[in-house]
């Protein structure tokens, strides 16, 4: 079963910018996939797309049965709670603490505080900050910021996770346990779609991976493919 | 870290009710944007503080203005008109005249002032005594002095028909002028009252949206965690409101402290001329009133700033 599908779908923004150009891909429940590309290939535009931060110029994106093109106002809102996003930058609110971060989701959801309470921390065990759950954002380091990040875009249990340059700022070791993390999700049901242009990264997971360049998809190439 | 599973604790949460989710965000933006005001006091005072002077100054040229209709009220009700009988007129005709004209409904009061009680206050008021005396004969007429019930200008126009009526004299153009400044002054009170109302519109205004321009990142944040707009939105609608709601408690603080200033030496200088006039200022029924409209303001100025800001991050095809 389909969770995302993109059909023939270009962006091209008001300056006149081609960022993508007629891309049709598919991503089945469960499935995690890279998307991977050089600086400027539309890895960011595409992943915006999903998120309903643009809407395509022509084609369209199907998410579940839903085509976005037609989800408008409050409606793009209860459509994000279904897409968690990680960000390179982890982009958390400093001025609350980590438990405060990853609860945000569920409190948009409008779920009880006592099962707020008890989700944040089972989400913080799972990514190993149960400890720092009452720090702020600043005092924990780049590899513990992006775990929270992590934990905030998976706490809502959402049926895609988009992750933009997860593993830009970190060291190598670091980078295996995000991924590890985003491995383990799948088996929940999560579809995860990881967009990197770190080819070593991409190559050492053995996941599908889509190749964009200037705005088009040059390449879909399967696990199979890709071990050979 | 470990790998996720299904364990009991990330079973679906339930979720809260309507009202649940309802109470608790309004509780979440009432801390977020009180907590916001706390953490800037110097801003947060300059803001209520340019408000509420925005808000002061046509409240208290209002009031000011219903004082003066209070008090020309009082000079309206004294004015009188008074009927200068032809000279052939005896006071024997007056007085007869006078009491045909007391039974007319547009009357209040009608006294008669004869020649010779005229010439006395002539006398007495002039200095001029010994010259006055000195004229031979009294050649002032039998006076009328009517206070009006009605239109008294209607009631003018009837009496200057009567026969024996040589010159009718009242203040209808004083009044008129008076009336045309009241209307004027209140005019301006509602323009002044709208100019700063715009302005402090734009004193909230402009304070969310520095604040909106501060939060941008916070917001895009919120945004993709699938905030709604009313609940981005509305910790600003708190803030306005709560910059509303504190410079309207101001601005009433500073007209009740100038109506204690005023009163005491303007009852004195009334009481100095023989009025009773004193200074009202609002009553509990106004000042809840004022509060109120300050607060609707704040909230309407942050309103419209933050609508602005979410439209413009709105996805664009």
């Amino acid at each position: 079963m389909s969770v995302l599908r993109f059909d023939n779908v270009s962006k091209r923004y008001d300056g006149g910018h081609d960022a993508l150009s007629e891309v049709s891909f598919d991503v089945a429940q469960g499935e995690m996939l890279f998307v991977t590309g050089h600086s400027g290939a539309g890895k960011s535009t595409l992943l915006k797309l999903i998120h309903l931060s643009e809407r395509p110029s022509r084609g369209a994106v199907v998410f579940g049965d839903r085509n976005l093109l037609k989800v408008r106002g409050r409606r793009i809102a209860l459509h994000r709670r279904e897409v968690g996003v990680v960000f390179q930058d982890h982009r958390l609110l400093g001025d609350r603490s980590v438990a405060d971060n990853v609860a945000l989701p569920l409190i948009l959801r409008g779920m009880r505080r006592a099962d707020i309470g008890k989700r944040v921390r089972a989400v913080l065990d799972k990514v190993s900050l149960g400890a720092r759950a009452n720090a702020l954002p600043s005092q924990l380091s780049a590899g513990e910021q992006q775990r929270v990040g992590i934990a905030r875009a998976i706490v809502g249990e959402p049926r895609l996770l988009v992750a933009d340059e997860p593993t830009g700022n970190l060291d190598p070791t670091l980078s295996a346990e995000i991924m590890a993390l985003f491995e383990s999700l799948p088996e929940l049901g999560t579809s995860v779609l990881v967009a990197s242009h770190d080819l070593a990264l991409v190559k050492r997971m053995k996941k599908r991976v889509l190749v964009l360049n200037q705005g088009r998809l040059v390449d879909d190439i399967s696990p199979q493919d890709l071990a050979q | 870290m470990s790998a996720p599973t299904a364990n009991a604790s990330t079973r679906p949460a339930r979720p809260n009710s309507r009202l649940g989710t309802w109470f608790d965000h309004h509780v979440y933006s009432l801390v977020a944007s009180v907590g916001r005001m706390l953490r800037k006091p110097w801003a947060t005072a300059l803001t209520i503080g340019v408000m509420a002077v925005a808000i002061t100054l046509p409240l208290g040229l209002w009031a000011a203005l219903g004082n003066v209709e209070r008090f020309t009220g009082t000079v309206e009700q004294s004015r009188q008109i008074s009927l200068f009988l032809k000279p052939q007129v005896t006071v024997d005709r007056a007085r007869a005249l006078a009491e045909q004209l007391r039974g007319r409904g547009d009357i209040a009061t009608l006294d008669l002032r004869t020649p010779e009680q005229g010439m006395e206050e002539l006398r007495r008021s002039s200095g001029l005594g010994e010259a006055i005396s000195a004229v031979d004969g009294n050649p002032l007429p039998s006076v009328l002095v009517v206070t009006p019930k009605g239109d008294e200008t209607t009631l003018a126009e009837s009496l200057r028909t009567l026969p024996d009526v040589d010159v009718v004299q009242h203040d209808a153009a004083w009044r008129q002028r008076l009336d045309q400044w009241l209307r004027f002054g209140v005019r301006l009170a509602w323009v002044l009252a709208a100019l700063l109302g715009v302005g402090a519109l734009l004193v909230v205004g402009n304070t969310v949206r520095l604040d909106i321009q501060s939060r941008r990142d916070e917001i895009a944040v919120l945004q993709q965690l699938g905030a709604t707009d009313g609940f981005i939105r509305r910790p600003f609608l708190y803030l306005g409101l709560s910059y509303g709601l504190a410079a309207g408690l101001i601005a009433l603080g500073l007209l009740t402290a100038a109506d204690r200033a005023l009163r005491e030496p303007l009852a004195a200088l009334a009481q100095s001329y023989g009025s009773q006039f004193a200074l009202h200022g609002f009553d509990l029924l106004d000042a809840v009133a004022i509060v109120i409209g300050s607060g609707v303001l704040g909230w309407i100025g942050a309103g419209l700033v933050a609508g602005h800001y979410l439209r413009q991050t709105r996805p664009t095809t």
